[in-house]
């Protein structure tokens, strides 16, 4: 069995013999980062720079909530605005493989200018296990290019760190949970590295991310709220996509045609393989509801993605 | 403890294979299929499945054919591990009229070693183009719906092929369908 203990302890030990100096960490709230975080903060202390880059495809709210958790939790945390580098890099990008790897070498590249100012050495991530696997590499097929390994650029001007390579999702929750992090950090459901850039079927303009950003709030609201009320169990992973497709309707007596938006939710334990929430009725047509409401202007219809993994994936790109 | 390793062939899921040895407290770790027996200290193997696709011919993947003719202890093939077992010992292998992926349900023929305690029906998590289409010199030990060859077992060696993955979650009784295997390793 894994433990988490001994894990920590191993860790922690090699960090402090690997890291001389300051190092920065790409954190982006979620468990893997900020699990990342705190080892190496226990390893090296105030040498650490946590770095939250708002790329523009960040959740709700994001941005400050995790910079008053991170500081919270006593890392040098630095949030850096982004969004309009990504945007305009991300002008006329269609192609999912091509959005992933500019998304991950503008990453790069903002931490490697804050690197140099911060005379950092090293680069610390939270890639997990998943993350370098469906990368591919070797024999290993690419199912996707994840921003922190198969999205890099080739030339890279500081050490990568990954102290939770290999480790899954569950694994990480519960090295999360012995270092102490609050419960709503630890089981936080995942967001992938490319944010809402990936939430969106083709081109990621501010338009359609403030789009997707509101349909996600509405699920991960009302499936948050569902599950407190114990009419469902809060699935593992549970957001909206937004399609490039237009559909009909009819918005108080006049012809509506907006987009199509998905509501997907998944049952998983490590993100390698997961089957769709079976989410009462009740539940959905209030996600519906609300968000042809509240996007009356730019959505006309929501759809429930019933689709395992595999044959899907548990993202759309 | 059992020191078994995991020859990986490109698979997806070949990471999960060793996470669930490790978590069977086996000494377990993933080596490239192009790794020479004589360097391979381990009483048992797992072939891992991956993106090759078995043809009609032989195909190779690696040294695995090697191991199949030389190693030892027990051996356990998955999804392509299992479709080059089969045709190394005189069955056949080819694309799947119905491929599978995903749910899917299967039937145990033969309860013996891979399926010992487990029921006769349970939800197996699938992923294959390709699939076994005569066992040779095995004996079939499951099936499904839609492919019929889910697990064998040969007649002599302790080599066993899985055409289904029991190393992932959605599997129900994989971890189990595992500690059977390591169970046949002395």
């Amino acid at each position: 069995m894994f433990k988490p203990e001994k894990f920590i302890d191993e860790k922690i030990k090699e960090l402090k013999d690997k890291i001389k100096g300051t190092a920065v960490i790409g954190i982006s709230g979620g468990v893997d980062s900020t699990t990342a975080a705190i080892i190496v903060h226990k390893a090296i202390g105030p040498n650490l720079r946590g770095i939250l880059v708002d790329t523009g495809y960040m959740r709700k709210n994001e941005i400050a909530f995790n910079e008053k958790m991170l500081k919270g939790l006593g890392i040098n945390t630095l949030a850096v605005d982004a969004s309009q580098r990504f945007f305009s890099k991300l002008k006329g990008v269609t192609e999912p493989e091509h959005k992933r790897k500019i998304i991950g070498e503008q990453f790069i590249r903002v931490f490697e200018e804050i690197a140099e100012k911060e005379n950092a050495k090293y680069f610390i991530q939270g890639t997990i296990a998943p993350d370098w696997i469906e990368s591919g590499g070797g024999l290993r097929d690419v199912i996707k290019s994840h921003h922190n390994v198969g999205g890099l650029p080739k030339d890279i001007k500081f050490e990568i760190v990954e102290p939770l390579r290999d480790l899954y999702k569950d694994e990480v929750r519960m090295v999360g949970h012995k270092l102490g992090l609050p419960e709503d950090v630890y089981q936080r459901q995942p967001f992938p590295g490319p944010g809402l850039a990936v939430r969106i079927i083709g081109e990621p303009t501010k338009q359609n991310a403030d789009i997707v950003r509101e349909a996600c709030a509405i699920v991960e609201e009302e499936i948050e709220l569902a599950s407190k009320n114990k009419e469902m169990v809060k699935p593992w992973q549970y957001f909206a996509v937004l399609l490039p497709v237009k559909a009909v309707g009819v918005h108080g007596d006049v012809r509506a045609y907006g987009n199509v938006v998905v509501v997907r939710s998944v049952e998983s334990k490590d993100g390698m393989s997961a089957s769709y929430s079976k989410i009462p009725h009740s539940v959905l047509e209030k996600i519906s509801v609300r968000i042809t409401n509240t996007l009356k202007d730019s959505v006309s219809r929501v759809v429930y993605d019933i689709t395992n993994k595999p044959p899907g994936t548990i993202e759309y790109e | 403890m059992k020191r078994v390793y995991v020859i990986d062939n490109g698979g997806q899921w070949t990471h999960r294979i060793w996470r669930v040895l490790r978590e069977l407290d086996c000494e377990s770790k993933i080596i490239p299929n192009t790794t020479p027996l004589d360097q391979i200290d381990a009483s048992g193997l797992v072939l891992s499945g991956g993106a090759p696709r078995i043809a009609w011919e032989n195909l190779k993947l690696g040294s695995c054919t090697d191991y199949l003719a030389q190693f030892s202890g027990p051996i356990l093939g998955v999804c392509v591990g299992h479709q080059l077992m089969a045709v190394y010992y005189g069955g056949k292998a080819g694309p799947s009229e119905i491929p599978e992926f995903g749910l899917c349900n299967i039937k145990v023929i033969e309860p013996d070693d891979l399926f010992k305690g487990l029921p006769s029906e349970f939800q197996v998590w699938q992923s294959h183009n390709d699939e076994v289409k005569e066992a040779g010199e095995f004996i079939t030990l499951a099936g499904s719906k839609d492919c019929k060859i889910q697990a064998i077992k040969h007649k002599t060696k302790p080599h066993y092929g899985i055409q289904f993955h029991a190393e992932v979650n959605d599997t129900e009784h994989g971890e189990q369908i595992y500690q059977n295997f390591v169970n046949l390793i002395k």
